[in-house]
């Protein structure tokens, strides 16, 4: 960190002095050196040489007391023969398909109902958001405390219809749902507010004008919000899905919650690795799961810039 | 393993650095400095999960007490360093720090867990430290699973055996007495059946994969003749005996009589779960007995030996944790000396230690002939469940076993798809079988018991 | 839809959302035997909060936590205002590059990249250190993203001004650069300060020194520790989750403004 002291003492000029330009040029680029330097750094040491090193390790195999062999491509080649890892490619698959549309649509939901003013619009808004501020660890043990078998209150509320003895969380073939729906109820106040912004900047007069010509909701919906947010919506599904595929909500919640069972049916990819990594000390596996993921990621990426033409993401 | 150059971290991490050479992470990697140095010969390590804790318990003043009176006298001191036992027993701590070659010196071990370190040469012989009359001092079995080739490399603090626990107010709302405790499989499916109500399961069999639930189950699995390793020319994981017992548990949960998910820590957790309500009968150790003593003081509750199978014979698991030395710690020869005579001195002061931490401060069986005496000449087993214990659970028992973590994986797996997958409790065990079997062909490890 | 047919499917719904938090209150506030009843309490007490407070190391969690989340908001936001200055306004070759490179880390999670950083960070001797659990946190793409689609709107004539006076470019980027973009570095402390707060993860892997434990890991092992007590638990969380709350209420305006721009690429 000590580079964050250079970069003013190695502009500065005497006072007065008008310098030429190429000197004024190369002081500018020093300066933009400089300014870019920590941050950049930073991110090659903590972001870039974990990417790189985990292709270096993913050779090797560790046996948990400190000792590396190296083994080639072993790693990469049990990969296909591991029935774990393939449950959990489905489970993340799952997640995907499932967060990534029904969140998106609620979202959107939410953020139409709350686009005009009512009474009350701004509290509704902050009660909606409010999961998100909340931590996932906060979120995770709430819902299991509100999901206790039995006697939770879930279980008592659904006791008349009866469901009073399901096990939302226990069950391999409810507790993956009932993850997503955490997830949603977590991140659609945040996607909901993503969207607003989007709506925000549909100008009025289009809907008006559409209304004069007689169009119904969703006659306006479908041809003048739709096509004009779609920009909003493809960096709300692109954000959903990286989020869901890399975990960023589910692993907090999986940890929490379920720990990757009942019988692996929550155990996503990213948990799957940090298990071999941590609960198995198996860091040379992790690592080549890693680079799996890593590379799945970048040429997921490259596709969607080149199918954007260079990517919505950047206007500048 | 040994077929390949074996190569430490750091030029691991350089070799692959150059491999990918990768401008950035060479000087990186050679910058830093090294951690893998032992730590302070003159100062050991002690990871353990009871002391001292926050709480600053009974449990805790035992094994602050303990290291300072050897402080007092020795050279080489002890720094106790604790870890709540949810962190200790998911081992991520401790086997992150082995794996950074930054193991503690002393630390607590389980026989399920045995193998993985001995096998990877970090435990320390503790018999040349250790008389004659000490080792003989330990009762029949309880040093098995720490031994190699006759060196004993572990001294066990105390025999934990498992048995069920059963709310007597469960029991009477049901309309049952003591001579409905269920002595067969049968029974107690019928038995927990009947204490199954709205807001109550009627038996509790561990469901959150890891070596303790392996533990609890490995006993019916002996019961119906199985093994999780070919025994004596037996057949090995693919046998009727484990599709009985994966069965058992199986059949609890789709009876809806048993919770797919525990509170609390789990099936070791009583006051969670059967002192709570939550479950009626409650398969756990005998550290149960001061759980519920400790945290549900007018509880009701009796004890019962695992029900046996049509024709099997009755036996259960016995756990306790052990005592052990870092052979790469600073000082191997320290530590072993400290453990020997922490838990291995037969003189007053070393038996009056050993009754106080097993039956005082905590409930279990002592491990030692010696302590046991004078733990039952202080009336410690006049305790009814206690008594259970000693009298009807312990005999016939066998030490909880060690395998190593593939094998302990591979058993692991097919509980957790039989019991809460639904997986036909065959197939679990046939893919078990095939993962054990390959394993074995290439082990070349220590015996598993 | 109807203005009054909105405004009541509005209300239903944010209070079906809030439900369980609201929930999780009352059973703070509930006597420990009545945890699990789905009526009001019968009276309110405050012995689970107390009990969390005086009990369990929950003050040295949160003071742990407030130093990280304080340490990395403070140093990000300087970072990244300078780097995003650059991106932004200096002309330097490489510039796109090294935009583009950053902007490409915003695809790469925690988790995804876990076990390798874990891994430096222990050759770096971060594990068990305030440092551990600070540096790796800072580095972030979302903020020198934002900031420079901000700086990108501010007047060149504005800066050019303090050229003239003879500033240098630190001079220019703390003296006019730094106060025009206040609003929008108070969005992202607050931003930082929520995420970092609430981050769980990567300080659950860098540290077992339980005197640098922070909140979150905090009350996640309260869950084995006290597992037969319901109350506690949920106590904790509760505690934990007041300072996102004020924060939560002091930045509400700024933190949906950055949310709500942050879609608009």
């Amino acid at each position: 960190m000590t580079t964050v002291a250079d970069p003013g003492t190695a502009v500065r000029r005497p006072p007065g002095a008008a310098p030429p330009v190429w000197n004024r040029r190369r002081r500018e680029a020093l300066a933009g050196y400089a300014f870019v330097a920590p941050d950049l750094l930073g991110l090659m040491m903590f972001v870039g040489l974990p990417m790189v090193l985990s292709l270096g390790v993913s050779l090797f195999s560790a046996d948990g007391f400190g000792g590396y062999t190296y083994v080639g491509l072993d790693n990469f080649r049990q990969m296909a023969e591991d029935t774990q890892l393939w449950q959990s490619v489905r489970v993340t698959l799952i997640y995907t398909l499932a967060f990534v549309p029904i969140g998106f649509v609620v979202s959107l939901g939410l953020a139409l109902l709350v686009r005009d003013h009512f009474p009350g619009v701004g509290l509704v808004r902050t009660m909606f958001f409010l999961p998100h501020v909340i931590s996932l660890v906060v979120v995770g043990i709430a819902w299991q405390f509100l999901l206790v078998d039995k006697q939770g209150a879930v279980a008592t509320l659904l006791r008349p219809v009866g469901l009073g003895d399901t096990s939302f969380l226990g069950d391999p073939s409810l507790a993956l749902g009932s993850l997503v729906a955490i997830s949603i109820w977590f991140l659609m106040g945040y996607n909901m507010l993503i969207l607003l912004g989007g709506l925000k900047d549909i100008p009025k007069e289009y809907e008006e004008a559409a209304g004069i010509d007689g169009a119904t909701s969703w006659q306006k919906f479908r041809h003048v919000i739709w096509p004009l947010l779609r920009p909003t919506s493809f960096f709300v599904l692109v954000n959903s899905v990286v989020g869901s595929v890399t975990g960023l909500q589910a692993f907090d919640l999986v940890y929490v919650l379920t720990q990757g069972g009942p019988a692996g049916s929550t155990s996503s990819v990213v948990f799957y690795i940090y298990q071999q990594a941590f609960t198995f000390n198996n860091y040379g596996y992790a690592a080549a799961l890693t680079t799996v993921v890593v590379g799945f990621l970048i040429a997921a990426t490259g596709t969607m810039f080149g199918l954007t033409k260079g990517g919505r993401f950047d206007a500048g | 393993m040994s077929a390949f150059e074996r190569v430490t971290r750091r030029s691991l991490l350089r070799g692959g650095a150059v491999v990918l050479g990768s401008a950035m992470a060479a000087p990186l990697l050679s910058a830093c400095g090294g951690g893998d140095q032992g730590g302070n010969p003159k100062e050991l390590t002690f990871w353990n999960f009871y002391g001292p804790n926050p709480q600053s318990d009974a449990q805790s003043k035992w094994f602050t007490d303990l290291v300072a009176a050897w402080n007092a006298d020795n050279d080489v001191k002890i720094k106790l360093h604790y870890l709540p036992v949810s962190e200790y027993l998911a081992g991520r701590a401790l086997q992150t720090a082995f794996s950074a070659g930054q193991g503690p010196d002393i630390f607590l071990l389980s026989p399920g867990d045995f193998l993985r370190y001995h096998n990877g040469g970090v435990l320390t012989d503790l018999t040349p430290h250790l008389k004659p009359d000490q080792i003989a001092d330990f009762a029949d079995g309880a040093l098995d699973t720490r031994k190699v080739d006759g060196k004993i490399y572990g001294l066990p603090m105390e025999r934990e055996p498992l048995a069920v626990f059963y709310s007597v107010d469960a029991f009477e709302q049901a309309k049952l007495s003591e001579g409905d405790l269920p002595k067969t499989w049968e029974q107690l499916l019928d038995v927990a059946g009947k204490l199954t109500s709205k807001d109550r399961f009627g038996l509790l069999f561990e469901t959150i994969p890891g070596y303790y639930q392996n533990f609890t189950w490995y006993p019916f699995m002996w019961m119906a003749g199985g093994s999780a390793v070919p025994e004596n020319g037996g057949p090995g994981f693919d046998s009727p005996a484990v599709h009985n017992a994966l069965k058992l548990w199986q059949d609890s949960i789709t009876g809806k009589m048993s919770p797919r998910k525990p509170q609390g820590d789990g099936g070791n957790d009583t006051s969670a779960n059967l002192g709570s309500g939550f479950v009626a009968m409650q398969q756990s150790g005998i550290w149960g007995v001061s759980q519920l003593a400790q945290n549900n003081k007018d509880f009701r509750y009796g004890v019962f030996p695992l029900p046996v199978p049509e024709g099997g014979t009755y036996t259960t698991a016995v756990g306790g944790w052990a005592f052990v030395a870092n052979a790469k710690g600073a000082n191997p020869e320290a530590a072993a000396k400290f453990i020997a005579w922490a838990l291995g001195a037969n003189d007053a002061e070393g038996i009056e230690r050993g009754r106080q931490w097993n039956t005082v401060v905590k409930t279990n069986l002592p491990a030692r002939t010696s302590v046991q005496e004078a733990a039952e000449s202080a009336g410690a087993f006049d305790d009814p469940a206690l008594k259970v214990f000693l009298d009807k659970v312990v005999p016939g028992s066998r030490g909880e076993p060690r395998y190593t973590p593939e094998v302990y994986k591979a058993v692991s797996d097919a509980i957790q798809a039989a019991q809460l997958g639904g997986a036909d409790p065959a197939k679990a065990a046939a893919d078990a079988a095939a993962k054990i079997g390959t394993f074995l062909k290439g082990y070349k490890g220590a015996a598993m018991l | 839809m109807p203005v009054r047919l909105r405004a009541i499917v509005g209300y239903v719904l944010a209070m079906v959302t809030v439900a369980p938090l609201v929930w999780l209150l009352v059973a703070v506030l509930r006597p420990a035997d009545e945890l699990f009843a789905v009526t009001l309490p019968s009276r309110l007490t405050l012995d689970n909060l107390l009990f969390v407070l005086t009990e369990v190391p929950i003050g040295r969690y949160m003071v742990n936590s407030a130093i990280v989340s304080v340490a990395v908001t403070v140093i990000a936001l300087v970072l990244h205002s300078m780097a995003a200055y650059a991106l932004a306004r200096l002309r330097f070759p490489g510039r796109q590059v090294i935009f583009s490179m950053i902007v490409s880390t915003l695809l790469v999670s925690l988790p995804v990249i876990l076990v390798p950083l874990f891994l430096v960070a222990r050759e770096l001797g971060l594990l068990d250190t305030y440092a551990g659990l600070i540096l790796p946190a800072i580095f972030h793409a979302f903020g020198i993203f934002l900031l420079r689609q901000y700086y990108l709107t501010i007047p060149r004539e504005l800066e050019e001004a303090a050229d003239l006076d003879g500033c240098g470019y630190l001079r220019r980027w703390w003296q006019v650069v730094v106060p025009l973009s206040r609003p929008v570095l108070a969005s992202l402390a607050v931003l930082f300060f929520l995420a970092n707060w609430n981050a769980f993860l990567w300080p659950l892997t860098a540290t077992r020194d339980p005197d640098l434990r922070v909140v979150q890991v905090g009350i996640s092992t309260l869950q084995g520790q006290y597992g037969s007590a319901w109350n506690y638990v949920l106590a904790a969380t509760v505690i934990a989750a007041v300072p996102t709350l004020v924060a939560f209420v002091l930045g509400q305006r700024r933190l949906v403004e950055a949310i709500k721009t942050s879609g608009l690429k």
